[in-house]
């Protein structure tokens, strides 16, 4: 039987469906889109406000000028002590998910290319990372970080996160080695590679798709948290960016709502900006 | 024993099945000692900081516990007792049973409605990645926004006076009765985009033969939807539903964010009555308990997937 080729596809799918149908559909879904982005534009006109215009005006009215920005700009840097957290969070998020891809890259390699006895236990066990919800690590961590001087300091920050975000990629990098060929590493062995070359020149290079992928999501998750943070580095010297917020929001008392909305937007456009610039790569991880 | 059998292990022996039997063990041993380095440092990271603290915990939830006098008795069921028994405890895991069913209900069929109707629409990357969005914010930062959306002078309000053409002065978080809708409403704003995408995906997989097939033969398409893509879809419906239920259950960060004092009935749940006794009454040893209760149900409910997708899998193939 001949198959149909993409065109005939096409023509089939839109024969089915009337033209107006397909209009219709596409203004609900555009009138739903506007009604979802609806929060975030009273964020917006809020950051243009002074704290005095914000309360004489309603919500969704527009600001009387553009001025008042670099002022809540600068507010709430100043007085949510944004600058250290921001570096904070930062240093966390790029070192836990680069660390923890690299570290969860080598672990999957022998995991999926080499063959030794009980070798699902030992991915079981790497895996088992993702099973536990967080709230059976918090009160062991506290205590483990105290004993080992640890609470409060970058270094632990950084060891907990990048342990934290191990698990998950080396499931992903694992399937995805899986299905490469075999044969390109047997040959370089047989040339005399040693392993390490082997996973470094040959492997690496053909994972570099799936680990940006799950490299963003680490990040985004490690920037997003607040959780770890407020319980094992609540000092202004090692908060992360959400955990600050949370705490300002907690003495709001001495600024307005414009100046903490403009600190949320503030904490949030990092992850925003790689959001819209790298949409491709963050929907490829949801794939896997 | 099957005489085939009998005499490959004749020819086996003949040909010296002990030596290829032990050259095989060595191979794999030479093997795992390759294989060790490489996973030498994850497994240290994990093992220490991820599992060990769960065996600790365990081990915490069954003594009494005092952060200073530092004791550490064995006591059995006694927290787990106390924690049945604790008024608090009720109204955390009602609250809990509550957003569990919220967060499976509403994302699901709101998800599944935007996925039918972004599937093959001109423009559907924008839409998507725009309802997706919130999913990529930190529930910390967007709980501040929410926070404001359902101030008495909020957005919320303003919204509802115009429509209605009536001042409206809500307080949404300072009512009983409301704050838990108004939390949940924020919370499944940020989770449909996440739905919705992993329903477009397992829509795109769909065979295309039965759709195309029904539809040419004059079926309805709510026919084909209710009969077709549905049951086609029940695999990728099962992980939605699980992984609803598994964020609906350990929810914390937009609860911590918009309930106000603790411990307050109406905003509590599982994972907020853990963190309150741990970290702001210090009762280490009752809120391991709690985080006990929060492990278990979560691996059995993962333990449940994996029994039902190997069903459902088999179902569909």
């Amino acid at each position: 039987m001949k198959t149909l080729s993409s065109l005939e596809h096409q023509l089939i799918a839109t024969a089915a469906i009337p033209p107006a149908f397909r209009w219709s559909k596409a203004l609900c879904g555009l009138v739903l889109t506007v009604l979802w982005l609806l929060p975030f534009s009273f964020v917006l006109l809020a950051m243009f406000k002074s704290t005095e215009e914000y309360a004489a005006s309603a919500p969704l009215s527009l600001p009387s000028g553009l001025s008042p920005l670099l002022d809540n700009v600068r507010m709430a840097w100043e007085q949510g002590d944004m600058a250290q957290s921001m570096l904070n969070s930062t240093l966390y998020a790029s070192i836990g998910a680069s660390l923890s891809v690299l570290l969860a890259a080598m672990a999957a390699y022998p995991l999926a290319r080499l063959r030794f006895p009980r070798r699902n236990v030992w991915f079981l066990l790497l895996f088992a990372g993702t099973v536990f919800p967080f709230q059976m690590y918090l009160i062991p961590l506290f205590f483990g970080f105290q004993w080992a001087d640890l609470l409060d300091t970058h270094l632990g920050m950084c060891l907990l996160y990048t342990a934290l975000c191990i698990p998950f990629p080396v499931l992903v990098l694992r399937n995805y080695m899986q299905n490469l060929s075999l044969e390109i590493d047997q040959a370089a062995r047989l040339d005399g590679a040693s392993e390490l070359t082997v996973f470094r020149r040959i492997i690496l290079p053909n994972l570099r798709g799936p680990m940006s992928a799950v490299f963003l999501l680490q990040f985004t998750w490690i920037w997003n948290d607040m959780l770890f943070s407020s319980v094992l580095g609540n000092r202004p010297g090692t908060r992360s960016i959400m955990n600050a917020l949370l705490v300002f929001q907690g003495s709001y008392a001495q600024s307005g709502p414009n100046i903490m909305l403009t600190a949320a937007v503030l904490a949030s456009l990092p992850t925003l900006l790689l959001f819209v610039l790298l949409r491709r790569h963050f929907m490829q991880g949801l794939r896997v | 024993m099957d005489p085939l059998m009998h005499n490959n292990q004749q020819l086996l022996n003949r040909i010296g099945l002990q030596h290829i039997q032990a050259a095989e063990q060595a191979r794999q041993r030479q093997q795992f000692l390759l294989a060790l380095p490489f996973m030498a440092p994850a497994l240290l990271l994990v093992g220490g900081l991820l599992l060990l603290p769960v065996l600790y915990n365990i081990w915490l939830s069954v003594t009494h516990w005092q952060l200073f006098a530092g004791k550490d008795d064995f006591a059995g069921w006694q927290n787990y007792i106390q924690l049945w028994s604790n008024p608090y405890f009720d109204d955390a895991l009602a609250n809990t049973a509550i957003w569990v069913a919220a967060s499976v209900v509403f994302p699901l069929l709101l998800g599944l409605a935007l996925a039918m109707l972004f599937r093959q629409m001109p423009g559907q990357e924008w839409f998507k990645s725009l309802i997706f969005l919130p999913r990529i914010l930190a529930p910390t930062a967007l709980g501040v926004m929410w926070y404001y959306v359902y101030a008495p002078e909020g957005m919320l309000n303003q919204l509802l006076g115009m429509l209605s053409g009536t001042a409206v002065q809500i307080a949404w978080l300072f009512e009983d009765s409301l704050i838990t809708p108004a939390i949940i409403l924020a919370f499944v704003w940020q989770s449909c985009g996440l739905v919705m995408v992993l329903l477009l995906l397992g829509l795109a997989a769909l065979p295309r033969d039965p759709l195309e097939a029904a539809r040419l033969d004059g079926a309805h398409p709510w026919q084909v939807f209710y009969h077709i893509t549905l049951p086609l879809l029940s695999p990728t419906i099962l992980m939605v539903v699980i992984l609803s239920v598994l964020a609906g259950f350990t929810v914390f960060d937009l609860l911590w964010v918009m309930g106000s004092s603790y411990p307050q009935q109406r905003t509590l749940s599982l994972a907020v009555f853990m963190y309150f006794e741990a970290f702001q009454k210090n009762s280490w040893s009752f809120a391991a308990a709690t985080a006990m209760v929060i492990g278990g149900v979560v691996f059995a409910v993962s333990c449940l997937q994996t029994m039902l997708q190997a069903r459902v899998d088999r179902m569909v193939r």
